[in-house]
Formats: C-alpha cells, structure tokens, sequence
C-alpha cells in the first residue's frame, strides 16, 4: 500500500515537473516577453535594460531554473494589471468558486438522486421518459447559454434574482461565504444551479443505471420474498448499494466543476478564479495566466492523487495493477 | 490468398452495420435526429445560397437595421424572421453562416484527433508491453484533466484563429479516441485470424491497417459522433469567453456572446436563436450517437 502511495506521488511530481516545463516553454519561447514589458518607441539601449532586469539576457535552461526556485517559495512573479503577487491573487479568488461547485454539487445530488432511482424502479412508464429526455437536454444544453436565458427569464423579465456578483458574504465558523446572508444566497441560486444541471443529468444516468443493475440481483429478490415494503427495500437495501459508485463518480468530478466554473463565472461576474483568468487572458496578464495553470494542476494531481489511494485501498486490484510500472 | 483471408471478415461487418443503421431508422427518435442533423449539415454546406442576406458584406449591412426584433422588415425590404442584431445584421443569416464555422471546426478537428488516437492506440495495442504502458499512461493523465480547461489553457497560450482552436480541440480530444481504439483492438488483436496472419509472416504495418483496423472500427463511428457534439459544445464555450474564433468568422458561440450585450435591455433574441441552433445540433447529435451505441453493441441489441 505504502509503495503504491509513493508511487503516484512520485508519479504526480514528475507531471507537475513536465507541466512546469512545458508551461514556461510555451509562455517564454513563443513571442518575446520584453515586448510585452515595454513600450514599442522605447531605445534600444532602455530595452536591452529591462532585459538585463528580468534576467532575459541569460541562457533559457538559467532562465527555467530562476523560474522553477521562484515557483518553489511560491513566487510566480507580479500581475501586470494588479501589480500584485499573482499566487495571492489566485489563492483570494478561490474560496468563491470553491463555494460556487460545492454548492453545485450538493444541489446535483438532491435534485438527481430522487429523479434517477424513480425513473430506474419505473422504467416504463411516462415519467421516466420525460426524466431521461430531459437528462439528455441537460447534457446537450450549452451552459453558458442556459445561463443567459435563466438571466433574461429570471432577473429581466421577472426580476426576482440579481444578474450578477456574488452579493453580501457573511463569517460563520471562520468561514466567509454567500450562503449565510440573504442576499448572497439570492445571487447564488442562479449560478449554482447553472452549474449544477450537467453534473444533475450524470446523477440521474449513474442513479438510474445502479438502480437497473441492483434491483436484479438476489438480495433484493430476498427482501422482497421477506415481504419488506418497497420504500423499505429502496431505502436500505438499494440506496447504500447505488450510493458509493455515485459518490466515487462526483468526487472525481469535483475537479470538472471547478473547470466549468469558469464559464458560469464569466456568465455571472460571479468573482472567483474563473473570471480572474478569463479576464487575464483577454488583458494578456502572462503572471496570472501561468500561476492559475499550475495551481489548477496542483489541484487537479491532488484530487486524482486522493481518488487513486482510497480506490487502492479498497480494492487490492488496482494495487496489483499498478505494480507493472 | 492472403486477400481471401481478409475479406470475408470485413464484408460481414459492413453488411451488419447495413442493417443496423436501417434498423436504426425505423425508430421514430432517431429518424427526426437524423433528418434534423441532415437538414443542419445542408445549410451549413450550402450557406451562401440558403441565407437571405450575406450578415458579413458590409456592403448590405446597414447600422439603420439594427436590433429589429423578429419579423420586422429591413431597410431594404428583406424580412428579418429571427430579427436583427446590434450591427443590423440579420440574425437567421448569421447562424446560418455561424452553423458553417461551428461544423467545420468540430469536424475537422475530429478528423485529426481521430487520426493520432488511430495511430496511438493501434501502435499500443499491438505492441504491448512497455510502449502499451507508456502510451496508456500520458492518456491517463490528459484523460484526468477536463477538455474545457485544456483547451482554454492551449488557446491561452496559442492566441485566437480557426485554425487554433481545431489544434486545440484536436489535442483535447486525441486520448479519448485512443484509449477506445486500443481496448477494442486488444480484443481483436487475441482472435485467430490475427494469429493466421502472423503466420503468414505478413509486415506489422499491413496487420494492423488491413486486418485490426477495420475490425475495431464501430465502437469509433459512435465515439465520432458523440466526440463531435462534445466539441460543438466546447468551441461555442471557447468563443463566448472570447479565446475561440475570431469576431470575423463567427461561430454559433460568438454570435451568442455578442448579444450578451444586449439581454439586458430586452434584446432577447440576439442570443435566443442561435442558443437553439446549437442546442438543437448538438442534442440532434446526442440523440443519434446514443441509438447507434445501442443498436451496434451486440450485447444491448440482443
């Protein structure tokens, strides 16, 4: 077990080692970073200063290695717009959108599950029919366009929502978020649940697939023959059964949420980590560009990191698998 | 002699995949996704005669014509069905010409995923071993990471243009199509007749393209067909926030972009249509490819 778990650490450092690479080669050698540095009728003599200053003048490999010593003490250089550290930029901006896909995600699975495990023990019939069709709109509907027209429906023509921001946050705990005021929960409902709706149509077709898989096998035909009652049946025998691949499923699909985010973000103005590297891109803010890419792949190489241990854990398969690296 | 071993294989699976697809047509679900994603394929192809209007001569454009909603007539007496937007152009012309640039992007960038997923796969699946493990691996770890989040990040890096963003969605969707050929080649590659043709001492090169090849290939129509309705999505996201194609070559996400601008002040309809047109491609996509994943897997057909 220990071995498997330095493994993929190992593994993961070398990823985040060749991201890092490939990062800086694409920002540093397509294009000349001065140019972006300094004004275009400046001397020649001021441009050859201001690439002395950022160390342009040295070899690439000297360049990387300054770069890679910087990232290590968390030094991924000053936004250009902000002019402020671009790591502690990214690291303000994260609890909102942390926020935001959770709040998605808890909202996925409450409106999900029921729907799922109902259009599973009724496959036949018409409810089932409009839940898997809608399952499939969910899945085809462009989220950024579902957003604009939950904005003309809700906030123009009704005008019950806020169109945009993330409202008056509150601390609670030690925690600062939305969800403990009033008016931030108003300006969370509508993006959280643009969010939600794809990962809602996933829920439905994992719910809805256990269910079908589940209900033929013996141990509910036992229940039944014990004459348990069927809401009896679902909720202690089929629920926990359908539960944990569903579970395993989302907390892999975290990581896709915090992607996502950043359209509905965009959408909403909503002030996370999306929109910052949105806007960073549109303002060509190189600094914030590069520090959003590898915390996001930190991100990621943790959450697939955690996913694989307890998977290894659980199941010895997996274990032995991967001793053939 | 080796041609008599290879042909009947083929021959047989193209005559079932006959009868599927016809099979599949008597469906009332998949006859009107089918129809519809014919019908969008055609304006798509032929824009410039179906459109009432060119939306991108400037000659024709006039800022006199701008936001009229649906059904209003233009300046010059052309009716403008789905209105017009903030430029004067008419909206139903420019999704028409949108739907060009959407389709071209998502299909050839298709075609060149399909073609390094190809090539990988089949190298992993018939070599095996280390080179398979190796392969699997980078897959694994592009697979990890979300394709819109890739994408952005390549566009990020890359700049705007067409061309960008097939590279793009090709670098974001060649692993997929990897990892489904080699696991259907993997089972091919254990059956007799790939062990016949080894016998014959035919080349690694002509095993693979004439006998592997064509034997794994269904599993990849649906693939294809869904991977293409993923990267409609995933484009028209790309040019909404602005890093996809170019104002000049307006996708159906761009056109819905620019009337962002206008939904506050009850311009709906600027995003309104072009929002259908592509839900409708994409759904119509969907649709098909999740009636042709049934329909060509022996064991849900039975």
């Amino acid at each position: 077990m220990l071995t498997f778990a330095i493994k993929r650490i190992m593994q993961s450092v070398v990823v985040l080692f060749v991201m890092s690479l490939i990062v800086f080669s694409m920002v540093n050698l397509i294009g000349d970073p001065v140019d972006m540095l300094v004004n275009p009728e400046s001397l020649p003599e001021e441009i050859d200063r201001v690439r002395q200053d950022f160390g342009l003048d040295q070899p690439v490999h000297i360049q990387y290695w300054k770069f890679l010593a910087g990232a290590m003490s968390g030094d991924l250089g000053n936004s250009f717009i902000f002019g402020r550290p671009a790591l502690t930029l990214i690291i303000e901006r994260f609890p909102a959108t942390l926020e935001l896909a959770t709040s998605a995600l808890i909202i996925a699975i409450i409106v999900g599950l029921p729907l799922g495990i109902y259009a599973g023990l009724n496959p036949d019939g018409w409810g089932a029919r409009i839940i898997m069709g809608g399952s499939v709109l969910g899945i085809s509907i462009p989220t950024f366009w579902l957003g604009l027209m939950m904005i003309i429906v809700f906030s123009v023509l009704l005008g019950w929502l806020p169109v945009s921001g993330r409202g008056e946050t509150a601390n609670f705990l030690g925690i600062e978020s939305s969800i403990f005021t009033l008016d931030g929960l108003r300006h969370l409902i509508m993006p959280a649940f643009n969010l939600a709706l794809f990962k809602i149509s996933v829920v439905i077709r994992l719910a809805r697939a256990g269910v079908e898989e589940v209900m033929a096998l013996d141990f509910i035909k036992f229940a039944r023959a014990r004459g348990l009652s069927s809401q009896r049946i679902v909720r202690s025998h089929l629920l926990p059964n359908i539960l944990i691949p569903i579970i395993t499923v989302l907390a892999i699909e975290f990581g896709t949420l915090i992607a996502f985010a950043t359209v509905t973000e965009s959408v909403f103005a909503w002030p996370g980590l999306g929109k910052l590297v949105i806007d960073a891109i549109v303002n060509l803010d190189r600094p914030i560009v590069v520090a959003y890419l590898l915390f996001v792949v930190t991100l990621f190489l943790v959450l697939n990191l955690i996913v694989d241990i307890i998977y290894a854990a659980l199941d010895p398969r997996v274990r032995l698998q991967g001793d053939d690296l | 002699m080796k041609k008599i071993q290879a042909t009947p294989m083929i021959k047989e699976n193209n005559r079932k995949f006959t009868n599927v697809i016809l099979k599949n047509l008597s469906q009332p679900a998949t006859l009107v996704s089918g129809i519809l994603l014919l019908l969008i394929a055609f304006c798509a192809i032929f824009a410039p005669l179906i459109a009432p209007t060119n939306p991108y001569d400037l000659a024709v454009v006039s800022i006199m014509d701008g936001r009229l909603a649906p059904g209003e007539t233009m300046f010059d007496g052309t009716v403008a069905w789905l209105g017009t937007d903030g430029a004067g152009r008419d909206v139903l012309s420019a999704i028409i010409y949108g739907l060009r640039t959407s389709l071209t992007v998502a299909v050839c960038s298709a075609l060149i995923a399909l073609t390094i997923g190809l090539l990988v796969g089949m190298t992993a699946a018939f070599f095996g071993g280390r080179v398979d493990a190796f392969l699997m691996r980078i897959v694994d770890i592009q697979l990890s990471f979300p394709a819109i989040l890739v994408a952005l990040v390549l566009l990020a890096l890359l700049g705007k243009g067409i061309d960008k963003v097939i590279i793009a969605l090709a670098i974001v969707q060649w692993a997929i199509y990897a990892r489904t050929v080699r696991a259907s080649a993997i089972v091919e590659r254990r059956k007799e007749y790939i062990e016949a043709a080894n016998c014959l001492g035919l080349s690694s090169f002509r095993i693979i393209w004439k006998h592997l090849l064509p034997n794994s290939i269904s599993p990849l129509i649906v693939l294809a067909t869904l991977q293409t309705a993923h990267s409609i999505s995933i484009e028209a996201t790309l040019s909404f926030l602005g890093v996809g194609v170019p104002i000049t070559e307006p996708s159906l996400g761009s056109l819905i972009a620019n009337g962002f601008d206008y939904i506050l002040s009850g311009a709906y309809w600027i995003t309104f249509f072009p929002g259908i047109m592509l839900l409708a491609t994409v759904a119509a996509i969907n649709i098909f490819g999740d009636h042709l994943r049934v329909l060509l897997n022996p064991r849900i057909s039975k």
